[in-house]
């Protein structure tokens, strides 16, 4: 080939136009000032607790501004039960997401990847739960745990067993979600290169499976710490923390509340950043080892 | 154990499924079994008698359609809502977070952490007549002199929305993120359009997130009470808060428990219709 | 509700395996008295060396609001503990009588206590009936309470517990009607309030029939007290036209004290502690011109509780001085004879505090709700349709 013709077979594409650049730009920023905006909507409720926070109410309400305090912080169990219901709330809840996600993941792999007899109605049961409107379904729990008084009292465990229940339906779709349209080839091959079903789902499927996993147990978590209606109902003489602030709440709401919400979301925050703090550590030791 | 799971292949769904089925058998269906008894009963608070009163079904619906339909409406334009706000975020997490990507999950679910109390209380304080919010959009004249955000249609529908943006978004996620970026590279060079490629290769590939974020919205949104109950009139009134009326202020359990079942299996027609257009391997797979 | 289920119709729900579960037991779960629910427990009859007390939230006075009034000694709880060495576990539990009765009413039905000894329900809500008719509440040791002389002559013989067999008033409060001053001038009928139009969309009311209603039925120039099908509808029909005209904004809770204070109400109806408690200025509190509602909130000792115990405990809070100390503490008005007397030797501007410690003319204004027209479960289903329920 002479010189010109390889110049020609290699010649660049023509350039696109500034327009269509500048639109690619915007579009591909745009989506970022989008996804910014959008958190910032989530968060904007969240920024409102935390700077009541620091409000000094001149009475029983918590609702305009007074002045600025760190007291509440520093008193922050000075609202008799506060603390207690705090502890419990986060008892149940990460106790009954670890069982619910776990059950619910069981549950999602049966469905998505066997066939078998009375699958469709699995499914249908599944999604009861989430139609049910929470007094009835709290109330008819409660009558169940009623008739069992020996085995069961009301309180932690009849909490933890109603958060379980609801849970793991919404356990169940978000992992599906994932397991629908799964790429088997993967595990196909790990099989082809000798692994057994068992060391395949757990070097495999699971890993895979991971992020749905955990989608799924945050939203789990999320709804068993905000649950009021079913909860009151079957929690016998314990609080939890919705239940104590709802109680108060009916009368006002005293800065504390304020305090004890914003720690739970900064903890959460913390938490997020750590975890990427653990990404980026993790992402340049992968690349370290290619290197 | 594998050897075991590997002889009796047929076994592994029913083992699977026997633990979490097992709960909800015992902690759901049982009491629903109850709540089924006591939807056939007709009396007065206490004494209330099986009376096969299927009579309190018809009557429950003749009584309270409006409010049954009003839910659906409300919880259809909130889901809506939800899937247009949720799926750019979701997809942004996805594809652009990197790292960040589980910082930004817990964004969208630790406003729940809050309870929903406290979220709505600074919202009331946010948007409330003599607020900042109102203010200015009476002032840019979206809203009338005397208008208001609050204790509107507006209001109870933003606030389903609001409350249940975490269940369509998550679910979103979890699809998108399994998307190989390969896929997405070749649509780009195969379509003009970088529209063209989203809409007919992301949009498809994430359908499971879209199906099941739908779901996890609207099932719960359509039997919520507590967004009415704190955000609007009574010309907002939803199925929940008639059911919840009634079984805590009525003591009238025969018509709250009708009123369930018609929810659930109105929900249950809608799911049939739903997987029907969407294909009902896209709800199983 | 006596008839079996069997085996094939439970099956045929869904249900699969029940062995371990007791069917007659589930059948008896609905509401009334199921087979082999036991009668209180022999240690209801035993003075105790603990009290459990359930009541509603910032209804007892406190370190806090005793400072604040300027009274330096121990609170009545403590008071109480002292003299008589008696613990109290006081939970602030209650938030409402028809959530707390849904909490409880499956363990009372089967004749089983609740843990506790002091439940406090309101006389204008069905619920307290409901205690009492069904055989919920115990009947008081009066021996053990002396100072029930000291209940004044009003709420000696209520239509719900006409011997005081079953209960004592804990707190009473009013209905009245609140305004921003900030948002309108002076509101002071219930005329005014669902008619005119400077406060469209911005009024509150109650989403508790004998509150709202009440004001409403003394509006109209009817009683109260003797509610007919006529003087109900009449009632009714107003409510309606003020919600169709966009005029009642939402029918609250407790909830409305906030949004008053905001201003997103201009006025509401309100009860007489909620508006003490605000301490703001600019809210203010007035008796209807055509009369108000007063309510009492009334202890009860449910299945379970110990009798002795509770009893004692009332019979404390019936002496004047500890009522009237709590009273100022709490801000709500106490039931005992000459509660004022002794509160202004506590705090001399308990004289001058109507909301607390009200004029004989403005207990002259009060009535009270029918208990009839509580418990019509007609009423009932009119007064949730009126508020789109």
């Amino acid at each position: 080939m002479t010189a010109t013709a390889v110049e020609t077979t290699l010649a660049r594409p023509p350039r696109p136009s500034v327009a269509s650049r500048v639109w690619r730009f915007v579009g591909r920023h745009a989506l970022t000032v989008y996804a910014i905006l959008a958190i910032g909507y989530l968060i904007v409720p969240i920024a409102v607790v935390v700077m009541f926070s620091f409000n000094h109410p001149p009475g029983r309400f918590n609702y305009v501004w007074h002045k600025f305090t760190f007291d509440n912080w520093i008193h922050w169990n000075a609202v008799l039960g506060i603390q207690g219901a705090l502890e419990k709330s986060l008892e149940v809840a990460t106790l009954a997401t670890l069982v619910a996600t776990a059950l619910g993941t069981m549950i999602a792999l049966a469905i998505v990847r066997h066939r078998f007899y009375g699958r469709a109605t699995t499914n249908v049961v599944v999604f009861l739960p989430m139609s049910t409107p929470e007094i009835v379904m709290g109330s008819s729990l409660l009558a169940l745990f009623l008739n069992d008084q020996n085995t069961i009292q009301l309180g932690f465990w009849t909490i933890f067993i109603a958060h379980v229940m609801f849970i793991i339906s919404f356990v169940v779709v978000t992992v599906k979600a994932r397991l629908i349209g799964f790429d088997r080839h993967l595990e196909e091959a790990a099989m082809d290169l000798g692994a057994n079903e068992w060391t395949t789902f757990q070097k495999v499927t699971l890993p895979l499976l991971a992020p749905a996993i955990l989608a799924a147990g945050l939203l789990g978590f999320a709804l068993s710490i905000d649950d009021f209606v079913i909860t009151y109902l079957n929690a016998g003489p314990v609080q939890t923390f919705p239940i104590f602030v709802w109680g108060i709440a009916r009368v006002a709401v005293p800065p504390q509340v304020n305090v004890v919400a914003s720690a739970i979301f900064l903890v959460a925050i913390i938490l997020g950043l750590a975890n990427v703090v653990w990404q980026y550590r993790a992402a340049k030791s992968t690349r370290g080892a290619a290197a | 154990m594998g050897g075991f799971l590997h002889r009796h292949k047929g076994l592994t769904p029913y083992l699977l499924l026997a633990p979490g089925m097992l709960w909800l058998t015992f902690f759901f269906l049982l009491p629903m079994g109850f709540l089924g008894y006591q939807s056939l009963q007709s009396g007065l608070f206490p004494h209330f008698h099986f009376t096969w009163a299927f009579s309190n079904f018809s009557s429950a619906l003749s009584d309270y359609h409006t409010q049954l339909i009003r839910s659906f409406v409300y919880a259809g334009i909130a889901t809506l809502a939800c899937l247009l706000l949720a799926y750019p975020l979701a997809y942004w997490i996805a594809f652009r977070a990197g790292p960040w990507r589980n910082l930004f999950l817990l964004f969208i679910v630790a406003p729940f952490f809050v309870t929903y109390l406290v979220r709505t209380l600074a919202w009331l304080n946010i948007l409330a007549d003599e607020g900042p919010v109102v203010r200015i959009l009476r002032d840019i004249h979206v809203l009338g002199p005397n208008g208001r955000l609050l204790a509107t249609t507006f209001a109870v529908v933003a606030g389903i929305t609001y409350n249940f943006f975490p269940f369509m978004a998550l679910p979103l996620y979890v699809s998108l993120e399994q998307i190989d970026g390969r896929l997405l590279e070749a649509a780009k060079d195969l379509y003009s359009s970088p529209t063209k490629a989203f809409l007919k290769v992301t949009v498809p590939l994430s359908m499971p997130g879209i199906v099941a974020g739908t779901l996890l919205t609207f099932i719960p949104a359509a039997g919520d009470f507590i967004n009415a109950a704190l955000l609007g009139t009574p010309n907002q009134a939803m199925i929940g808060n008639v059911i919840q009326a009634k079984f805590l202020e009525s003591l009238d359990y025969p018509t709250a428990a009708s009123l369930s079942f018609i929810l659930m299996g109105t929900i249950l027609v809608i799911l049939l219709i739903y997987a029907k257009i969407v294909g009902p391997e896209k709800l199983t797979g | 509700m006596n008839r079996r289920m069997t085996r094939d119709e439970l099956l045929r729900r869904g249900a699969i395996g029940l062995g371990a579960l007791s069917v007659p037991g589930l059948l008896a779960a609905c509401g009334g008295s199921g087979g082999g629910g036991g009668s209180s427990s022999a240690s209801s009859q035993k003075l105790n060396k603990v009290l459990e007390f359930a009541n509603w939230p910032y209804y007892i006075d406190t370190p806090a609001t005793l400072k604040a009034a300027g009274i330096h000694k121990p609170t009545t709880l403590k008071q109480f503990e002292q003299k008589t060495g008696i613990k109290v576990n006081y939970y602030e539990e209650i938030n409402d009588n028809p959530g707390y009765f849904a909490k409880v009413e499956g363990r009372l039905s089967k004749g089983q206590g609740i843990g506790r000894d002091i439940i406090v329900s309101t006389d204008n809500d069905r619920f307290l009936g409901e205690y009492i008719s069904q055989h919920w509440a115990q009947k008081l040791d009066k021996s053990l309470i002396p100072n029930i002389k000291n209940l004044i002559p009003a709420q000696q013989h209520p239509p719900f517990d006409p011997n005081r067999d079953y209960s004592l008033p804990w707190a009473s409060g009013m209905d009245g009607i609140a305004w921003n001053e900030k948002e309108t001038d002076p509101v002071t009928s219930v005329k005014q309030l669902f008619e005119d139009p400077k406060l469209k969309g911005r009024v509150g009311v109650w989403n508790s029939m004998g509150d709202t209603l009440g004001l409403v039925i003394l509006e109209n120039g009817d009683d109260p007290a003797n509610v007919t099908d006529a003087s109900f509808n009449r009632a009714i029909a107003r409510v309606q036209k003020a919600v169709s005209s966009g005029q009642i904004r939402k029918f609250y809770g407790n909830d409305y004290a906030a949004v008053l204070e905001k201003g997103d109400l201009a006025a509401s109806m309100a009860w007489s502690g909620d508006i003490a408690n605000l301490a703001d200025p600019k809210i203010h509190w007035g008796v209807p011109t055509q009369g108000g509602i007063i309510w009492t909130d009334n202890m009860i000792i449910p299945l379970g509780g110990s009798v002795p115990t509770a009893s004692t405990y009332m019979n404390f809070m019936y002496d004047p001085a500890i009522s009237a100390q709590w009273a100022i503490g709490a801000n709500y008005i106490s039931s005992v004879k000459d509660v004022k007397t002794a509160a202004v030797k506590l705090d001399p501007k308990a004289s001058s505090n109507d909301l607390t410690f009200p004029t004989d003319q403005t207990l002259s204004q009060m009535h009270q709700n029918d208990p009839k027209m509580l418990t019509n479960p007609d009423y009932n289903k009119k007064w949730l349709a009126v508020q789109g329920q």
